[in-house]
């Protein structure tokens, strides 16, 4: 019973995070293909439930849904994307052979050797206790800790250095 | 099926329409959409592929965590780039940036 449950749980998962990824790439207005990416960041953290990581699908509301989409819907705003008037327009003539290309290439080559070495797996994933990721991340990956906030420092000043520049300085 | 295969089989789904949409979009901030897709596709790969073997699965969750904090500085860094690009070029069409000065 409970299996059947994850299986449903799995496919409407599924189909909310390709449906939601279609429209994302798909959708001529902006701000719908940012409500496409919604529902695929959501779908996404389904799946990390499902897969014994609530901590994982926490995050990734928190910093995904709440943050990263935020800051894109700035960057529409900012950048002031009209409704239709960007992505709808003429694109290239071989633009969309390019684009099947490579949608179609990692599908049929990554997907390939996939399924031929599929590696074992357990049925029934264990929840990791919180304590050990943070464990760690403090007593085994220090560095690596202490690497990503100085990247996320760098890239906050950078951003700032970027967008307050001087009117009339020209780089 | 094993449980493992199809998780992976969605993250490269979520690679691939991150893939096509980067070459098709028109506009920066859809190539951000598309990039933020490919990353969340990296994450669930790595979640998944910790979790249902036998490897430990605190080392995934922590990998996890790097990739969405680099996603979240990578997009802090490119929307500064594109709101200069959108201040300079007053669109944010890849079109109209795509001519380097000589």
């Amino acid at each position: 019973m409970m299996e059947l449950m994850a299986k449903i749980a799995f496919v409407v998962y599924a189909l909310l995070i390709l449906g939601g990824g279609c429209i994302a790439v798909g959708a001529h207005s902006l701000v719908r293909a940012m409500v496409g990416l919604i529902s695929s960041l959501l779908g996404v953290a389904g799946m990390y439930m499902l897969m014994a990581a609530p901590f994982m699908a926490f995050m990734q509301i928190l910093i995904y849904v709440g943050a990263v989409c935020v800051l894109i819907f700035f960057a529409i705003m900012l950048t002031q994307a009209d409704a239709h008037g960007v992505e709808s327009g003429s694109r290239r003539p071989g633009k969309a052979a390019l684009s099947a290309l490579t949608f179609i290439t990692p599908t049929f080559v990554i997907g390939f050797v996939l399924v031929k070495f599929q590696p074992a797996s357990i049925n029934l994933p264990v929840e990791v206790p919180l304590i050990k990721i943070g464990q760690g991340l403090l007593e085994d990956y220090p560095v690596a800790f202490e690497l990503i906030s100085v990247v996320l420092l760098a890239a906050m000043a950078g951003a700032v250095l970027l967008a307050f520049e001087k009117k009339g300085r020209k780089v | 099926m094993s449980p493992l295969l199809m998780y992976q089989l969605v993250a490269l789904m979520l690679l691939a329409i991150g893939l096509y949409g980067i070459v098709w979009r028109k506009s920066l901030v859809g190539m951000l959409i598309s990039v933020e897709l490919m990353l969340n596709g990296a994450g669930l790969s790595i979640v998944a592929a910790t979790q249902l073997t036998e490897a430990g699965s605190a080392v995934g969750q922590i990998a996890a965590l790097f990739v969405m904090g680099l996603a979240a500085a990578e997009a802090t860094l490119v929307l500064a780039i594109i709101v200069v690009v959108a201040k300079r070029f007053k669109s944010a069409e890849t079109d109209a940036v795509s001519r380097l000065k000589g």
